[in-house]
């Protein structure tokens, strides 16, 4: 079966009168019917661009140079090659998204109700009275429960919560079949966080929605997610099962932001980091792992030539040379032992 | 909001007590004797002593002031000390043509400046955008009655038209009025554009940076969609702040325009009744030019909190 999204050999270049550099490179992620999918990455690591990219919201400066994104309903299309028209009968119906900022996602002049419907005028053909009922089921779908007030509300007479929760309504109410949430819980209180989410993953499998997840904390995707990749830098360096990068992370930066966690119970005097910042987009290295300049374990191959994605296991990718020494440490040990 | 409303109409009156105060005693420190300049050089002594008493000029000042104030306070502007006819209906009159003025340029104004400003905001550094720019810079900078005279004397040379003498009400006559009112109101209205244009790009790039947009556009909304319905209504509040304030200075009478275009409108009376140290006619001018700039003002006050709910006055 072929899988809902395809992103195959994504690229994504910065363009501008005097400057142009590659900001995300060689992207492909794929993402079945019903999945969740977790994209995971320092704030900078091209995370947010690579969601945008899908529904082609990229901002102005911002190009795909190659590459695909194959969507899969009933019939394939190519996201990167659709004309505006075709583009905007995918956004909100077929794949809807949800971002970070409720505070600011909504426009401050409208009613929930005008702006939770609107989405359901630009694509279907009900009635009022229809559409007025449907934003009251979603509503209450999404736990709010004085569903007729907060139809008439305004975004800033509710919380944080509210508002994701209004968000979330009006990304699910033409029921697509992708939900792409952008840090959909960064901005809230801790324990609206866990609502929220407990709150997508019950729509998801009740409205068979799949979901891309987009966050910088690993919490979050142990919490929701069935797949993740890492990124860093605007690379994919790992790739596998939830429970294969929580257990057996290979890649050296995997490694590092799984100690930066801090479990519960175990008390450290230090919290662990890693040392230097993300590059920006203009400082990448042009050869060799964007990541050799941080790296505890960086060899002199990491700075001139750029490690492939290795199957360190079944079903699971990493982007690091210190896999093939391993191999190459294993294959000396196997062949001593067997002389 | 009503209290609201009734608070801001009580702000009412401090405001025109010390308009009053000001003018009433700026015009008493002009040196020059009153009914000299009225009568003439050739007056009587025994006519300059009958205006002064039937003006009150021979009493003390804070006694003029406040036997005028009383007058105001009860609707009595006073006479004209020129031609002797009651101050407030002529000042009506004239405010009837400035109104009509301000009003047909100012909507002169909205259809050029607030399409042409969204564009450039929409297409920012294009060719349209710097067109636009360039447009807006020149509106803001030629002088007023240099564009006035400009256009009358090529109306006039090329295609030997000049717009019909003697103002009409709209009501007796609206084609010739529209005609005698059309040029100064395109004269003004261009002026204005300059600034209302600007205001819009900038009001209009600013919305479109915010989240919400994108949120809108990911609905699948068509950009005119997000133009309009969203961006513009979001961006109006500054656009709003700068009409009313122009609206407001083009109610105090335009005196140039006016002049140009021999329109007899509040700004003109304004000026003969300076030049002719009609003193009551002045002080009941200004002061119904500040009461109208303070309607104005809380006019537009409470369209903000229509056009944004989350203004709300209690």
């Amino acid at each position: 079966m072929k899988p809902l999204l395809d992103i195959n050999r994504l690229n994504i270049d910065y363009q501008s009168n005097k400057k142009e550099f590659n900001i995300i490179k060689d992207i492909n992620i794929q993402i079945d019917e019903k999945m969740k999918y977790g994209i995971v990455g320092e704030s900078g690591s091209g995370k947010s661009l690579t969601s945008l990219a899908i529904l082609n919201l990229l901002p102005d400066a911002l190009k795909v140079d190659q590459g695909h994104i194959k969507l899969n309903t009933d019939s394939t299309k190519d996201l990167i090659t659709l004309s505006k028209k075709e583009m905007r009968k995918i956004r909100g119906n077929d794949i809807a998204m949800i971002f970070q900022e409720p505070m600011t996602a909504l426009d401050p002049v409208y009613t929930i109700e005008y702006q939770l419907l609107e989405v359901l005028k630009i694509h279907k053909n009900y009635s009022k009275k229809e559409m007025h009922q449907k934003g009251l089921d979603m509503l209450n779908k999404v736990g709010i429960s004085r569903s007729e007030q907060i139809m008439k509300a305004y975004p800033h007479e509710l919380s944080g919560g509210m508002r994701q929760r209004v968000m979330i309504a009006m990304a699910l109410i033409c029921e697509p079949k992708l939900l792409i949430a952008d840090e959909p819980t960064t901005a809230l209180d801790v324990t609206i966080q866990a609502q929220i989410l407990d709150l997508m993953n019950d729509l998801s499998e009740s409205h068979h929605t799949a979901i891309l997840m987009i966050t910088h904390d690993l919490g979050v995707i142990l919490e929701t997610c069935e797949r993740v990749a890492v990124m860093y830098a605007g690379q994919i360096v790992e790739e596998s099962t939830v429970e294969n990068i929580f257990e057996e992370a290979a890649h050296p930066y995997t490694k590092g932001l799984l100690s930066s966690i801090q479990s519960l119970g175990e008390r450290s005097n230090e919290l662990y980091s890693i040392p230097g910042n993300v590059p920006t987009p203009d400082n990448y290295q042009e050869l060799g792992c964007r990541f050799a300049t941080r790296c505890p374990f960086a060899m002199d191959k990491c700075y001139e030539q750029e490690p492939p994605m290795f199957e360190v296991q079944d079903d699971h990718a990493s982007k690091c040379w210190l896999h093939v020494e391993e191999a190459q440490d294993d294959e000396r040990r196997t062949s001593r032992a067997g002389s | 909001m009503y209290a609201y409303i009734i608070r801001r109409l009580l702000m009412l009156i401090p405001v025109l007590f010390g308009v009053s105060v000001v003018i009433f005693f700026t015009l008493r420190i002009i040196p020059g004797d009153v009914a000299q300049t009225i009568l003439g050089t050739d007056a009587t002594e025994d006519a300059l002593a009958q205006l002064r008493k039937d003006f009150g000029l021979d009493q003390p000042v804070m006694k003029q002031y406040f036997s005028w104030m009383g007058g105001v306070l009860v609707g009595d502007f006073g006479e004209s000390m020129r031609t002797g006819r009651d101050v407030l209906p002529d000042i009506l009159n004239r405010f009837k043509i400035t109104f009509e003025l301000a009003i047909l340029s100012a909507i002169i104004s909205w259809i050029i400046a607030i399409p042409l400003g969204v564009i450039a905001g929409i297409k920012r550094n294009s060719k349209t955008d710097f067109t636009v720019r360039i447009i807006s810079l020149l509106g803001v900078s030629i002088p007023n009655f240099a564009l006035a005279t400009v256009l009358i004397l090529v109306l006039a040379l090329t295609f030997s038209y000049s717009p019909p003498v003697g103002y009409v009400g709209f009501f007796e006559d609206p084609i010739k009025n529209l005609q005698i009112l059309i040029l100064p109101a395109i004269v003004l209205g261009t002026a204005m554009a300059g600034a209302v244009m600007r205001m819009t790009r900038s009001s209009i790039l600013e919305i479109l940076r915010q989240d919400f947009v994108r949120t809108i556009r990911a609905k699948g909304a068509k950009e005119r969609l997000v133009i309009f319905n969203h961006a513009l209504r979001n961006a109006m509040i500054p656009i709003l702040t700068i009409i009313g304030m122009q609206i407001g200075v083009l109610l105090g009478g335009t005196v140039i325009i006016e002049q140009i275009f021999s329109l007899p409108g509040l700004g003109q009376l304004v000026l003969t009744s300076i030049n002719q140290r009609d003193f009551t006619v002045i002080q009941g001018a200004v002061l119904f030019i500040a009461f109208v700039f303070v309607m104005i003002n809380l006019l537009v006050d409470l369209l903000y909190s229509y056009l944004d709910p989350r203004i709300t006055y209690k």
